[in-house]
């Protein structure tokens, strides 16, 4: 049975990278580009495993999809939060309410590594 | 009429005992003019009323004589204001002792009732003439006297003649102490004439100097730019400059002679900035400096209190800049930061990740020079954004908008992440990284563990940096009382004594631009010792030429109380 990781990042690039790292390790791999986009598909899709989430998204930020995971989707409570952002600051200020936080520039060996330790093992 | 009477009676001279003199010897002249005329008014009644047809020789003598004394009287007066007080006192009283000599029979004037005539001119004389010419007219009297007693038969009455001399004696004393007390109080007065000229001197002096200093504060006050308001102790404004009125465009008579409240309701400033001038009001705030907005203007306000030389508060001066210009740009300024930030760092991460797939062979096996040039390719995006980080922090640091956030760290764990991000970079440069920590150093510490680990980053950093061969040590140590430290040691070239003061200096490296072989902006020291200043702490540095550089930081040690909490991240 795939784990279903869900990678919120507006940046292609980052995204595919971080997708890379995931995929290597045994994860399947989702990918939403925004805010909006987020939201709508943590109310109705299957809930992930995982969700590496950027802080910096358009139309809706991440600190506040965050918010939304912990308040109300009883649905996600058992999903591990990865938060990606470049603010040191930021990652202080919403590290309390996530499982990890990485600051970028995210290493994908230190992202494959980490995920790697996470994900459930395998019958 | 009293001016009038005052102008007769004085001499012109400027000597004030012959101005005394002469106003004397007028008076005097005065009162026998006076005498004389009711002597002729006596004669013409008595004619009248004796009914005689003519008139008797001896009425005609004294007729005669009283013409005789009224021209004598008036021609004195003349001698007196035109020529001397002394001749005109002089012929004065030669005219009186003269006149007396045929006022009564002879028999009176030497033994009887006209005797007491002569002291008269002795007496005046010490007054109006000299003090000592009472003894002249004592003379004059005494032989006078003998010469009548002599024509008549008789011997000088020397009880008379010695009674002259004493008499002239008492008014020779009485005259000259007069003269002398006048002369004291002459001089009294000069010099308190002198006085009074010096204090209002001083008096005109310090006011001129008050003036010229009220116009030079007036002067600076209209000149700068700064809008400048003073307040009295019940903040009514009692001064504003030109400039206040530019910057609020309001005119100042809405200023002056107001209380600062009317101000501060003033449609066009802004509801914070309201509150904030309210607050200086109420609270009666020491130098503060705080911003305000006013119709679309920022101004920088800073309130200073103001004392009297008795240390009592006399009221407040307020001054007013206009910052709009200077927030704009620092408005700029951090959205360009932010943007910098990452725009910059996005892309750089973009191709670390993907040249780091590349170094971990994700598509497959890679040839031995293109694991290289992977692993070149990190090296230097890694470098460039340790640059770009630097030259964000330092920005941020002169914005001044970056903070310390206390919470809870682990000294270990600084050791651990430092071991994790930098023994490779050591390694690579055939170095060793080594540490120890104190073990009298509290488990955890309240501290801003990311601003921490950056100090010791680059503290690292720079030594492996100007470090060839050898080791860096980094120890972590407990300095009682209160105080913990961070050293970092290498076995490098070490820094000219000379170059230690600047070390800490922003883009500042000890070669010259030219010359350098260690790349970077110069930027990693200056931004430890200013992080390490923004944590309360001090940096010292210990180098010589050759024999490697010591870094030494003391940092004030708050005691964490959460040390249980588990803060390892896996």
């Amino acid at each position: 049975m795939s784990i279903l990781a869900l990678i919120i990042e507006d940046d292609e690039d980052l995204a595919s990278i971080f997708a890379e790292a995931l995929r290597g390790v045994g994860f399947e791999v989702e990918h939403v580009t925004d805010g909006r986009l987020a939201e709508a598909r943590l109310k109705n899709g299957p809930p992930p495993f995982l969700i590496l989430l950027d802080m910096h998204l358009p139309h809706v930020s991440g600190g506040d999809i965050l918010a939304n995971i912990i308040k109300k989707e009883e649905h996600l409570a058992k999903t591990m939060v990865i938060l990606t952002t470049a603010d040191a600051r930021m990652g202080e200020t919403y590290g309390e309410m996530a499982d990890f936080v990485m600051i970028k520039p995210i290493s994908f060996v230190q992202l494959r590594d980490l995920t790697s330790r996470l994900k459930p093992k395998e019958e | 009429m009293r001016s009038r009477i005052d102008q007769i009676l004085s001499v012109p001279t400027s000597d004030p005992d012959e101005a005394r003199r002469g106003r004397l010897l007028n008076i005097l002249l005065l009162g026998e003019l006076v005498s004389a005329l009711l002597g002729l008014i006596a004669v013409i009644v008595y004619v009248t009323n004796s009914g005689k047809s003519s008139i008797d020789a001896e009425i005609q003598i004294l007729l005669g004589g009283i013409v005789i004394f009224t021209l004598g009287i008036f021609g004195i007066y003349q001698v007196n204001r035109r020529l001397s007080s002394r001749v005109a006192a002089l012929l004065f009283l030669l005219l009186l002792t003269f006149i007396f000599v045929f006022t009564d029979s002879t028999e009176e004037l030497v033994n009887g009732r006209s005797l007491f005539l002569f002291t008269l001119p002795i007496a005046i004389a010490s007054l109006i003439l000299a003090p000592p010419a009472s003894f002249l007219f004592a003379a004059i009297s005494s032989l006078i006297v003998a010469w009548l007693a002599a024509s008549i038969g008789l011997a000088p009455n020397v009880f008379v003649i010695s009674g002259f001399f004493m008499l002239a004696l008492v008014s020779w004393l009485s005259a000259r102490s007069l003269e002398q007390a006048l002369q004291e109080l002459r001089m009294i007065n000069a010099n308190l004439d002198h006085v009074v000229i010096e204090r209002t001197q001083a008096l005109s002096e310090s006011l001129e100097r008050e003036r010229t200093e009220a116009g030079r504060n007036q002067a600076i006050l209209n000149s700068i730019a700064d809008g400048v308001i003073v307040f009295d102790r019940k903040w009514n404004a009692t001064l504003a400059n030109p400039a206040i009125k530019g910057m609020l465009e309001v005119p100042l008579e809405l200023i002056v002679n107001k209380n600062f409240s009317e101000l501060i309701e003033h449609p066009r400033l802004q509801p914070t900035s309201r509150r904030l001038l309210y607050a200086i009001m109420e609270h009666d705030t020491q130098p503060v400096g705080f911003r305000i907005e006013w119709a679309g203007k920022t101004l920088s306000v800073s309130a200073a209190q103001v004392y009297n030389n008795r240390s009592e508060n006399i009221g407040t001066v307020i001054v007013f800049r206009d910052f709009t210009r200077e927030a704009e740009v620092e408005k700029l300024k951090s959205t360009f930061v932010a943007i910098v930030s990452h725009e910059l760092r996005t892309p750089l991460s973009a191709i670390l990740g993907y040249a780091e797939m590349f170094n971990e062979a994700v598509y497959g096996p890679m040839n031995e020079k293109q694991v290289n040039m992977a692993d070149r390719i990190m090296k230097n995006t890694q470098r460039l954004l340790g640059l770009i980080n630097d030259l964000l922090d330092q920005a941020q640091m002169e914005a001044g908008k970056l903070t310390i956030k206390m919470a809870p760290v682990r000294p270990a764990e600084l050791l651990e992440n430092l071991h994790s991000l930098m023994d490779k970079t050591a390694s690579d440069k055939g170095l060793r990284l080594t540490s120890d920590i104190d073990d009298n150093l509290p488990e955890a510490l309240n501290g801003d563990a990311a601003r921490l680990q950056q100090v010791l980053v680059n503290l690292v950093n720079n030594a492996v940096k100007f470090t060839d061969q050898g080791s860096i040590h980094v120890g972590l140590f407990f300095s009682a009382p209160k105080k913990w430290g961070i050293r970092v040691s290498d076995t490098g070239h070490g820094i000219p004594e000379s170059e230690l003061p600047y070390i800490f200096d922003t883009f500042r490296q000890v070669e010259g631009t030219a010359t350098r072989v260690h790349g970077g902006f110069g930027l990693g020291l200056s931004i430890v010792k200013q992080l390490v200043s923004l944590m309360n702490g001090e940096i010292k540095v210990q180098s010589k030429t050759d024999m490697g550089t010591t870094f030494i930081i003391n940092l004030p040690m708050i005691v964490s109380e959460s040390t249980k909490k588990d803060w390892t991240l896996s």
